[in-house]
């Protein structure tokens, strides 16, 4: 049995606790640089000087600090005030909130097929494949750099792109928009829809399993 | 001067405590540090709903390093490399998250005005939407047993059981 001659109770215990609270210190200071090497790495790796949740213009002038402010996320909010208050933010960022009407009218438009209207899905990669709006592009915007080559030329040649997440409160597809816009895409064109994926499925509207166009048609449940 | 070794019943249930100690919290700390590492940005999300950070840096920093920093802490407690560093520094992280997700819970009871215990909510704790009574049970649990690396005397089964400061 290996005893290490370190426990706290026993003989010397002020310079122990000492060589414990270095050792704690070694620990820290290798695990913080380990990690932020192993986040560089990872192909899933955050950057760090992104703001990922760029607050609203009004947002930002009701902060103190506007440089590299976070937005902040709602809580338990009612449907009616959520979307209200997504409104409002929209508005700020000069994006305009769509309903699923609006939605349903702008996916049976003719204009559709030649790509003047584009749907854009601001969701993960997982949730797109398990699931999307037909023809609708992927955009996870936390990664732009794999998405924003082929979703770019496609909202700049459209007249209408519609964004949408999951629906609730999920603010994806507002930041999705937002970074769409810094990008260069005129916030005029872009709308976000509230109600999102959610809603679209819950209006038995038709969706889309795996990449983009491969046809595959979710069935409808019963 | 360090303590005589002992084979006695009550020093092997020490050993086998400490070493179950170590399996229990290692063990968590990788799970747990690996399912957020591998999606950093659910990670970061669930962050910011504690709105600790008015600062973006400060927020990636976080959600970045955390992850992998609980996989290290892990993997020393596992091979015991720097246990009672390891355990203290798990202690110092262990305390003001458990707050920060108590006082989280409050405010979600609060708006929803339900019992305590009925809480439930992803913390961002890597094992997805939990119960909020059963999380800082969870919690709990893992600082005594940090507390317990941390005071224990001695350890086997280790990679490199001499201090760091011995290098």
């Amino acid at each position: 049995m290996k005893n290490t001659g370190f426990h706290l109770t026993s003989a010397q215990p002020e310079r122990r606790l000492v060589n414990v609270f270095i050792e704690a210190f070694i620990v820290g200071a290798v695990g913080f640089a380990i990690a932020m090497v192993a986040n560089s790495l990872s192909p899933r790796g955050l950057s760090l000087t992104r703001n990922y949740f760029p607050p609203a213009p009004t947002q930002v002038a009701s902060a103190t600090n506007n440089a590299g402010v976070v937005a902040s996320p709602p809580l338990l909010a009612t449907n009616a005030s959520h979307e209200n208050k997504l409104a409002e933010r929209l508005a700020a960022r000069g994006l305009r909130l769509i309903e699923f009407a609006g939605v349903r009218q702008l996916y049976q438009d003719p204009r559709r097929e030649q790509e003047l209207i584009v749907f854009v899905d601001a969701r993960n990669e997982q949730s797109y494949l398990e699931g999307h709006i037909p023809a609708a592009y992927h955009f996870d915007h936390y990664y732009p750099d794999k998405y924003l080559p082929e979703v770019f030329p496609a909202c700049q040649q459209a007249e209408i792109v519609v964004v949408y997440c999951i629906g609730g409160d999920c603010e994806d597809s507002e930041f999705a928009s937002a970074y769409l816009v810094d990008a260069g895409i005129p916030a005029a064109r872009l709308n976000v829809f509230a109600g999102g994926f959610e809603a679209w499925k819950t209006n038995g509207m038709p969706v889309e399993i795996g990449p983009r166009d491969s046809g595959e048609l979710q069935q409808r449940q019963q | 001067m360090n303590p005589p070794l002992q084979t006695t019943r009550s020093a092997r249930a020490q050993d086998l405590t400490t070493l179950l100690a170590r399996a229990v919290v290692g063990g968590l700390y990788v799970y747990m540090g690996l399912s957020k590492a591998l999606y950093p940005v659910d990670f970061l999300k669930l962050l910011r709903q504690y709105n600790l950070f008015e600062s973006a840096l400060w927020l990636n920093i976080i959600a970045a390093s955390l992850p992998w920093f609980e996989v290290f802490c892990g993997l020393l407690l596992l091979f015991g490399v720097a246990v009672r560093g390891t355990a203290l520094v798990s202690l110092a992280t262990l305390v003001p998250f458990t707050i920060v997700v108590w006082k989280r819970a409050l405010v979600l009871q609060a708006a929803s005005q339900i019992p305590f215990c009925a809480v439930r909510f992803d913390c961002g704790c890597g094992t997805g939407e939990v119960n909020i009574c059963f999380k800082l049970l969870e919690n709990s649990v893992l600082m005594l047993l940090s507390a317990w690396l941390l005071l224990t005397p001695r350890f086997r089964a280790c990679l490199w059981p001499e201090p760091l400061t011995k290098l």
